[in-house]
């Protein structure tokens, strides 16, 4: 009875969703979407637009832009600038900094002189500027001994825990790809559940003879085999575009599909308590990007503090981006391990269970 | 006319007003949002780090001294090696620092090293932890390259003189910094940020609510009602985007006036108006383009979906997360099509700028995309009339 109930409601809103290609595309679409454009936040992570204005064009000024170049993926310099277009872009949002090389920096420091570079910052964003007033001195520092100059008492000799770095946006690509299987899993799951209310059906499921809960989680399996489908799509875009080769694929098939089963069950959970199709979509979709500043999704959560990281733990999100950084990456963001993280997942699988348990009876009769 | 357009506008409030769990789906994810804003600030400009001080002598503590007093870059414990080391496993610091026990020796020889082990995970921490360790390597030696932006003199930015004589002092690096900031304060993380709660909160209940509103119309088969009813098909897309406004009103100027009395917010007097006017056409580009996709879909499912692909794109495309002018071109150019770019500018532009350049650039392409979503979705409802 269970599972002939199960498979007709799962037959039922499979029949419902692929009646839509469009929103099959849709899917894949906003798969594919975060993927994409959670990007755009690596990408100004690092690299501000600078203008590097080189008035001595010396043999020194050159080896000191090739220092500023290096400056931990610091500056995107920008040459083709005079000082007043630079400062109208700078006054205009475009650039972050302008930086002048005077006339005779390379004549001054051959001659053992110091040479003032001259610096311009628009310190409308703390981060940025913050950034380059360290940079700067990181790339003096690099210029200082690289050059040999002997007065340099003290350097910084640095030892990385891995053996190679991991870059930005790879890192966040990776984390996007949990984050969309919440927005997509957890919307349809929901909107599927929320239906049955919206359309009265479940006074119908309230007299049967099996919990309404079994056909919600038949409805919750179909919304997961599309958003199965849109995820494959969003794996490939990701892995090829970003040029990712998973270290564990099998481990990464694994947490997808877990997110994706977790994340539906959430979502009937909210759809179940809320009974309406649109404040389960709105909910689902705003808080999938407050979740993603603090579940570990741009870097390992507890070097955000100890609140965040405590926090962090209340949700899903936290426990999927630690197994898929370390399915795909190689990589440990989270202090608990891989398996304390799947079962803190099958924990929340579990309160969504009863919550929606709990509360279809309840809201049925209401 | 306005009667019309007002009891299709109270029909949807009534029913937001209704659904207390959709006011309180549309309030939490942006409240969420400021919450996390406030506790990133407090830590997200400061790495972890823990600090061994191994050396006793008094250029150990002279460094010591250099990387305690840097709070704006580290969050630091001084600590010994053995708990340093379980710090580090236990990720409650990216980075271990150490000044060796034979360190003042070695700066004698010219020889001094400060090394530093760091959970290399990703490269944004890991730049700014090198950035800072380097940073305060170099203050050893020329203290002045903290280039701490509290105790550089305010100037006009035309005013940067490199070869400025007496300006700058000779170091062992011999490169010396003459820095100028553009503006007279650096803005505030948090408040920078803010400007992603508010483009939040009027998606989510603008876009979103708005769409899914119509959503529920067809759900409820009110929709056949409003199609056959006298009202022109302009003047139902109207209605509906006034009481998506009204409703983005109705949750924004609460945030707004405890953003104001907190000084999150504090733009000059002047600006007010200006704001107030990219809130409102915001609020209406939005509220449009939810109708309009209420009028395109059909479904909850197929409403639900395409709203959140179109609030995804408004809100990081727009420059939610992030500065559009800090970008690739092509993704500037892409941006230049979507209207929450423009909403993002002008707030950042009349929030934190001194002058108003460019608001009225936004405020056409705003007020633009909404008329256009009104024409737009007057003939998708005409259309579905003919259906």
């Amino acid at each position: 009875m269970f599972l002939r109930v199960l498979s007709a409601s799962f037959r039922a809103e499979i029949i419902k969703l692929f009646r839509s290609p469009f929103l099959i595309a849709l899917v894949m679409v906003q798969a594919v979407t975060f993927l994409f454009l959670v990007t755009l936040f690596g990408l100004t992570g690092a690299f501000a637009p600078t203008a590097l204005i080189d008035y001595d064009k010396g043999p020194l000024a050159k080896e000191f832009v090739k220092n500023l170049e290096n400056a931990h993926h610091s500056f995107s310099l920008m040459f083709n600038y005079d000082y007043k277009k630079a400062l109208e872009e700078i006054r205009h949002g475009n650039l972050v900094a302008i930086i002048m090389i005077p006339q005779g920096f390379s004549k001054a420091i051959a001659a053992s002189r110091t040479a003032p570079i001259g610096v311009v910052i628009d310190n409308i964003d703390t981060d940025m500027s913050m950034d380059i007033q360290r940079a700067l001195p990181s790339a003096i520092t690099d210029f200082g001994r690289n050059q040999g100059f002997k007065e340099i008492r003290v350097e910084s000799a640095e030892k990385d825990l891995i053996d190679h770095d991991t870059d930005f946006v790879t890192y966040m690509v990776v984390s996007a790809l949990v984050l969309a299987a919440l927005v997509i899993s957890g919307i349809l799951s929901g909107v599927a559940v929320a239906s049955e209310f919206e359309s009265k059906t479940v006074e119908f499921l309230a007299v049967s003879p099996i919990h309404p809960l079994v056909v919600f989680i038949g409805r919750v399996l179909a919304a997961n085999i599309v958003s199965v489908i849109g995820l494959t799509v969003a794996v490939a875009v990701g892995l090829i575009g970003w040029g990712i080769k998973p270290l564990y694929p099998l481990q990464m098939a694994g947490v997808l599909l877990v997110s994706v089963f977790i994340f539906g069950l959430v979502g009937m959970a909210l759809g179940v308590s809320m009974k309406k199709a649109f404040p389960v979509a709105s909910f689902i979709f705003g808080v999938a990007l407050p979740l993603y500043l603090f579940s570990g999704t741009y870097e390992p959560e507890r070097f955000d503090g100890n609140l965040l990281w405590a926090m962090a733990h209340f949700t899903p999100l936290y426990y999927a981006v630690g197994i898929i950084e370390h399915a795909v990456l190689g990589l440990k963001v989270t202090p608990e391990s891989v398996t304390v993280n799947y079962l803190a997942l099958a924990g929340w699988a579990l309160l969504a269970l009863y919550v929606s348990w709990r509360l279809t009876r309840k809201n049925i009769l209401s | 006319m306005i009667k019309r357009l007002w009891s299709i506008a109270r029909l949807d409030l009534i029913l937001w007003r209704r659904t207390p769990f959709a006011i309180a789906a549309a309030v939490i994810p942006p409240i969420g949002m400021a919450m996390v804003l406030v506790t990133l600030s407090l830590a997200v400009l400061q790495q972890p780090v823990a600090l061994v001080v191994d050396g006793k002598g008094p250029n150990a503590q002279k460094m010591q001294r250099i990387i305690q007093t840097d709070s704006d870059a580290y969050f630091l414990t001084i600590t010994d090696a053995k708990i340093a080391q379980r710090m580090l496993d236990t990720q409650e610091v990216a980075a271990v620092i150490t000044i060796p026990s034979d360190f003042d020796e070695k700066v004698a020889k010219g020889e001094a090293e400060v090394g530093y082990v760091l959970n290399n995970v990703d490269i944004d921490f890991s730049d700014d932890i090198r950035r800072s360790v380097d940073r305060s390597v170099a203050q050893f030696d020329a203290p002045q390259l903290k280039l701490d932006a509290e105790e550089e003199e305010e100037g006009p930015a035309g005013s940067v003189n490199p070869e400025a004589d007496n300006q700058y002092l000779p170091n062992p690096y011999r490169v010396d910094v003459y820095k100028r900031d553009l503006r007279q304060t650096n803005v505030e993380w948090f408040s920078y940020q803010t400007v992603s709660a508010f483009i939040l909160l009027i998606l989510n209940v603008g876009l979103m609510g708005t769409a899914l509103l119509s959503a529920q119309d067809i759900e409820r088969k009110t929709s056949l009602y409003l199609v056959v009813s006298p009202t022109p098909s302009w003047q139902l897309m109207a209605g509906r985007i006034l009481g998506g406004l009204i409703a983005v009103m109705i949750a924004l100027l609460p945030a707004l006036i405890l953003a104001a009395y907190f000084k999150v917010i504090s733009p000059p007097l002047t600006h007010w108006p200006a704001l107030a006017a990219i809130f409102t056409t915001t609020a209406l580009a939005a509220s449009g383009l939810g109708a309009l996709l209420g009028a395109l879909f059909k479904g909850s499912r197929l409403i639900a979906m395409a709203a959140s692909v179109v609030s995804t794109y408004l809100f990081l495309l727009g420059g939610g997360f992030t500065t559009i002018a800090f970008v690739p071109q092509w993704v500037r150019n892409l941006s230049a099509f979507v209207p929450t770019r423009y909403a993002i500018d002008g707030m950042r532009q009349a929030l934190f700028y001194n002058n108003l350049d460019g608001v009225v650039l936004d405020l056409i392409i705003l007020s633009s995309t909404a008329i256009l979503t009104i024409a737009l979705g007057s003939f998708a409802v005409r259309k579905s009339q003919l259906v």
